[in-house]
């Protein structure tokens, strides 16, 4: 696996998911404001910024999870691979087979781990038989890391691990899917500090295989894990570009304070 | 390793075309939400059916046919003595009055020219209700003065009669009817045409008392009506501080202990004991024990008292509950008891909510029957209750409990005002309803 | 004396003794009310409470124990031969009370003396004919050692009730100067007040276990006399029902159990879907415009009173049912019938499940159902692959709370379920249910220590262990299952 790794540490150009002017309104309430962000293939983007800046907005946006929202409405253009995902004819079900997600607090259903991972699989209809189930419960728990520990009582529910077993049973969920992007909303903001360093570790890993957006409220995380970093502030998008330029050299004086903790 | 997983199907599709297996999704997406539009259409229909059927059999009930024509009072007949004393007049019977009207009722006829056919004198007089004469003896004792003069009488009609007017009676059912026969329904059309039989506004109906089996066209809900209103004001009496005094102490002072759970435990329960059990209870306890009597609306009230607690009790603890705890320490801060703090502050401003759910709780003690049944209120009851306190404690009906014991008359005729009755305890309850949400939206305060 | 007069004197005496206690407070201190330890209103109440508590105990107690003792007494004047045949020790005693009762009207009406009264003791024809006079009608002749016992009840209640006035009188006033005396500016009347405020609150809140108590106590006590008069064995293993007035009735429960238990299961068959799926629809669905429609509108069905639902399906239901399936189909004709009342009952429970199972769907958290979205579930596959089964323990908690509903359902039942008790498993029958035979056995004009009305207390009792047994289980479910989201 480490080796693998290593060959495959490569920060491609091509973008996966481009937004162009994306607003969003919930009721009365302009929450994001003409956002363009170009999410590359293979990367860990971050999103940062203080609390209410849109960025969880934003994230929704990208597999349609606004859309159980009544109140909220979204403009502007978001294509993945060239389509346009609000494109009226997209069913929000197939994208969100595409754009897996995982949330803050961890969300297991009230099912064993295993159904818990076979859940997706399942209702995409990707295996075609018990083995076949198997296997891909098998290598998505491998790929969060978590095969060793749970691997003995599959059958044990899910709810019952620890918070950090738990958000990655969630990563091993979204992954079953074989998502091509995966959202990933402040995924260690219920964590220990142990948990958070095998998840952000895991994010690095999962990297290999699909675009990861993350948002975080750490910068520290940010710095750690991802290779592009997107500023958002009062429901703008101040600043993307290369993490490491972000966090040295940021063009805008409103990115330097939040990154120096003026603003936050 | 990472290809193995991959299900190329999926991964190639496209995300505007579905693949199959995306369009049968949908398809069942679809099918379940038209389940659930259907359930919910069953629902409304059902209710829709509920009160149409009420409706359509029961407003007919609020109008009655009646029998007019001019009576002349024999003072001979009627005050041999001449001095108008009622006491005296009482001796005559209403078989007095009822010759009176027969022989009034034929004159009519013969004075509109209305062709009598083949029926004799008795028949024709079967078309006026059996009560007719003895609420004509009635108006006369009341009104000595009339006697003597010709005044114009408003009789009801047979209940049968009644019916042919509405349509429950056809001629071709009453060829069957031993109480009445297709040539009384040709006269009585005679009569219409005339003028002299008409369908009109029946006030009897929520003022009278209950009729004989024999009599429906002169049933009335007013014993009834008035057997409700006495145990609602027994209820509310009882229930309204007894619930109040109970739900401050579980809220506000008890301690955390075994006797508080198990009041608890009580409350939720009882909640939940079928509303007969009560009955029984009322039965074995305040009318075999305590020795009160039947059909008393005193016991009526206690027994729906006893099921109304846990309502009112819930409700108002969550009202006292949605009171934020910074008024207590508010309270309790300038140096008031625990007591005063309850009553002084925290109790006016759950108030609303108490009360509405108050009202709440007594509209369901107004529709309930069953307890009621056991306990005697479906004794047959002419004699309106006298005033309380005395009152309480004379036998009278209740609104719900009447319309159960017309549904088990033979004449189809109680079926129509036992609808009839229903509309006019809807009309209760809707009010009763609207009250409390208007109470609620005027006086509810959000923290 | 009279009890009201006796309630109004106490009454009168209470508000002397609030002024009193305030005055006697504020004059303690010479009218300056800051140097009491309480405000001056608490000392009359302190004052007012020390007068019109003890005496109103001491009456409702004598009210209680002077019946109990006089009837003792008076029972025990009865001698064997009174009794006739067919009749018993405590017919005899209500003839005795009705009697005496006759006297008091004959006394009031005609203001005869006492001793008019006791002369008419001894000429019981005489005494029979002017007690119907004024209305009280009795069925056999008196004797005149019945009337003697009558004019001895009188003579006790009135000798008990005077010692009950003077004793409470007595209590009133002695508590009344003895709270006075003791008033000093240091007294804390406002504790006193609020500590005796505190036990009426208690005193409030344990009606709901006198209740319960009440309930269990007057069921087991008649359910223990029907086994006396009628063996335990019959009653729970016996088929069939058929009460016999004239002794030799058969009392099997099962027939009347298998009629609830199809009703209500017809009833649950009904109102689950039903309500499952609205509440799902509603919670779910439904945008907000219909949801503020459709939902009060089904809950007006729960407001309505049985007694409606019951006429609907007397009225409606039955016949249509008959006409439109049971008649063509053969399986009968009877429009009263377990279909009836179990599709009526049904419809009733409909609003029940509905709201019940609409807070446990609400209580399964967003969070969940967003972790299924996002993982590409329709609606329709979140709901039944992860709201439902984790919202399961609660709408079966649900279930069971309805189903405890339809078992002690009375009104539909009696209305449209038929009087008929049999076993059979055609739906269109006319069959009973527990409830229906507790209110036709109870109804009746019948004797009430006989085995055929007290096997309504133990078909009560049946009911009540069954429908509490449900709901401690349900209650036990949903509690379990709301600890899980907590």
């Amino acid at each position: 696996m480490n080796d693998m790794r290593l060959t495959e540490r490569v920060v491609t150009d091509t973008a996966k998911m481009t937004a162009r002017g994306v607003q969003v309104h919930y009721g009365t309430n302009h929450a994001l404001k003409d956002v363009d962000v170009d999410i590359l293939d293979k990367t860990v983007t971050a999103f940062i910024g203080p609390s209410g800046c849109g960025k969880s907005t934003f994230l929704r946006c990208l597999n349609r999870m606004n859309d159980t929202v009544a109140s909220a409405r979204v403009t502007g253009k978001i294509e993945m691979d060239g389509q346009d995902i609000y494109d009226p004819r997209v069913d929000p079900v197939q994208l969100r087979a595409k754009v897996g997600m995982v949330f803050q607090k961890p969300n297991p259903f009230p099912k064993s781990i295993y159904d818990n991972v076979a859940y997706g699989p399942k209702i995409h209809g990707l295996a075609r038989g018990k083995a076949e189930l198997d296997e891909i419960v098998e290598t998505s728990l491998k790929k969060a890391a978590l095969w060793n520990e749970v691997k003995d009582r599959l059958s044990a529910p899910g709810t019952g691990l620890s918070g950090g077993q738990q958000q990655r049973l969630c990563i091993a969920r979204a992954v079953a899917t074989s998502p091509e992007v995966l959202l990933m909303d402040e995924p260690c903001s219920a964590l220990d500090p142990i948990a958070t360093a095998q998840v952000e570790e895991l994010i690095d890993e999962l990297r290999s295989q699909f675009s990861v957006v993350i948002v975080t409220h750490s910068m520290q995380q940010a710095a750690r894990v991802s290779q592009r970093t997107a500023f958002f502030h009062l429901g703008y998008l101040v600043e993307y570009g290369e993490t490491g330029k972000i966090f040295t050299n940021p063009d805008d004086p409103r990115t330097e304070s939040y990154i120096t903790g003026r603003i936050g | 390793m990472t290809d193995t997983t991959a299900a190329p199907a999926f991964r190639g599709a496209s995300l505007t075309e579905p693949d199959a297996r995306t369009r049968r999704r949908n398809a069942a997406e679809r099918r379940f939400r038209l389940l659930g539009v259907g359930a919910v259409a069953i629902g409304l229909v059902a209710l829709v059916i509920l009160l149409g059927s009420i409706l359509n059999n029961g407003l007919s009930a609020f109008r009655q046919t009646y029998i007019t024509f001019p009576i002349t009072l024999d003072a001979a007949v009627l005050d041999k003595q001449g001095n108008r004393n009622p006491e005296e007049m009482k001796k005559v019977t209403t078989i007095g009055y009822g010759k009176l009207m027969q022989q009034a009722l034929l004159d009519a006829l013969d004075e509109q020219g209305i062709d009598k056919g083949d029926l004799t004198d008795k028949e024709i007089m079967a078309l006026l209700s059996k009560e007719a004469p003895a609420d004509l003896r009635d108006a006369v004792l009341a009104d000595p003065s009339v006697v003597g003069q010709t005044i114009p009488v408003n009789a009801f009609a047979t209940s049968r009669l009644d019916g042919y007017l509405k349509g429950r009676v056809t001629m071709e059912s009453a060829t069957r009817d031993a109480n009445i026969s297709p040539e009384q329904l040709q006269l009585a059309d005679r009569m219409e045409a005339a003028g002299l039989i008409e369908k009109r506004l029946n006030w009897g109906f929520l003022t009278r008392p209950d009729a004989s089996e024999l009599r429906p066209e002169a049933a009335g809900l007013g014993v009834a009506i008035l057997g409700s209103a006495y145990m609602m004001i027994v209820v509310l009496v009882l229930s309204l501080p007894i619930g109040v005094a109970a739900s401050i102490y579980l809220e506000e002072l008890a301690p955390k202990n075994r006797w508080t759970d198990l009041i608890e435990i009580n409350i939720a329960n009882l909640a939940a004991v079928p509303s007969i059990v009560f009955g029984i209870l009322a039965l074995a306890l305040f009318i075999n024990t305590w020795g009160l009597p039947q059909s008393a609306p005193l016991v009526g009230g206690l027994v729906l008292t006893l099921m109304t607690l846990p309502t009112i009790i819930i409700a108002t603890r969550a009202s006292l509950k949605a009171v934020p705890p910074s008024i207590r320490d508010a309270a309790l801060g300038v140096g008031a008891s625990k007591m005063q703090a309850i009553f002084h502050h925290v109790l006016p401003l759950a108030m609303p909510g108490i009360l509405t759910g108050t009202i709440l709780g007594l509209a369901r003690a107004l529709g309930e029957s069953a307890p009621l049944l056991l306990i005697g209120m479906v004794a047959f009851v002419r004699d309106f209750p006298g005033a309380p306190p005395q009152g309480l404690l004379d036998p009278a009906s209740a609104l719900p409990v009447q319309v159960y014991t017309w549904t088990q008359r033979a004449d189809p005729a109680f079926v129509e005002r036992a609808s009839g009755a229903i509309i006019v305890l809807l009309v209760f309850l809707l009010t009763m309803n609207a009250l409390a949400i208007i109470l609620r939206r005027r006086f509810e305060r959000r923290w | 004396m009279s009890l009201g007069l006796l309630l109004l004197l106490l009454l009168a005496l209470t508000a002397i003794a609030f002024v009193a206690g305030r005055q006697r407070a504020l004059a303690s201190v010479r009218g300056d009310a800051r140097d009491l330890h309480s405000l001056p209103g608490y000392y009359g109440q302190t004052v007012a409470l020390f007068t019109a508590v003890p005496a109103l105990l001491f009456t409702l107690l004598w009210l209680l124990v002077q019946p109990v003792l006089i009837e003792r007494n008076v029972t025990a004047m009865i001698l064997p031969e009174d009794i006739a045949v067919g009749s018993s020790r405590d017919l005899v005693m209500a003839d005795v009370r009705r009697i005496a009762e006759g006297m008091a009207v004959l006394q009031a009406r005609e203001s005869l003396a006492d001793g008019e009264i006791a002369a008419l003791a001894t000429q019981p024809d005489a005494l029979k004919d002017r007690l119907s006079s004024v209305g009280v009608a009795l069925a056999a002749d008196i004797r005149p050692h019945i009337a003697e016992a009558a004019l001895e009840y009188r003579a006790e209640t009135a000798f008990g009730r005077s010692v009950m006035g003077a004793g409470a009188l007595g209590l009133a006033v002695a508590g009344f100067l003895l709270s006075l005396w003791r008033l000093t500016p240091q007294f804390r009347a406002r504790n006193v007040v609020e500590r005796f405020t505190g036990v009426l609150l208690i005193a409030a809140s344990s009606i709901a276990i006198l209740t319960t108590a009440g309930i269990i106590f007057s069921l087991v006590f008649e359910t223990y006399h029907f086994f006396e008069l009628y063996p335990a064995r019959d009653f729970f293993l016996n088929l069939t029902w058929s009460p016999k007035f004239g002794g030799g009735s058969e009392l099997g429960l099962w027939p009347l159990l298998w009629g609830t238990m199809y009703v209500s299961f017809i009833a649950l068959l009904v109102a689950v879907p039903i309500g499952l799926m609205s509440a799902i629809y509603l919670s779910e669905y439904a945008s907000p415009a219909i949801r503020s429609v459709a939902k009060p509108a089904i809950e007006i069905l729960a407001g309505i009173p049985s007694i409606v639902y019951g006429l609907f399906a007397l009225m409606t239901v039955g016949p249509f049912l008959r006409d439109w399936f049971a008649q063509p189909l053969g399986l009968g004709d009877s429009s009263s019938s377990v279909m009836t009342a179990g599709i009526v009952m049904g419809i009733m429970l409909i609003p029940y499940v509905s709201s019940l199972s609409d807070d446990i769907i609400n209580a399964v958290p967003q969070a969940m159902r967003d972790g299924s979205y996002a993982l590409g579930a329709t609606q329709s596959e979140t709901i039944r692959q992860v709201v439902f089964p984790a919202a399961l323990p609660g709408i079966v908690g649900a279930i069971l709370m309805a189903g405890s509903r339809a078992i002690g359902e009375t009104m539909i039942v009696v209305l449209g379920a038929g009087a008929a008790a049999k076993l059979d498993l055609n739906p269109f029958e006319a069959m009973t249910t527990v409830t229906v035979k507790i209110v036709s056995q109870l109804t009746g004009d019948t004797e009430f220590a006989s085995p055929e009305t007290l096997v309504a207390f133990a078909l009560g009792l049946t009911l009540f262990v069954f429908t509490l047994g449900l709901n401690i289980l349900a209650l036990y479910i949903v509690r379990k299952y709301r600890e899980q989201y907590e």
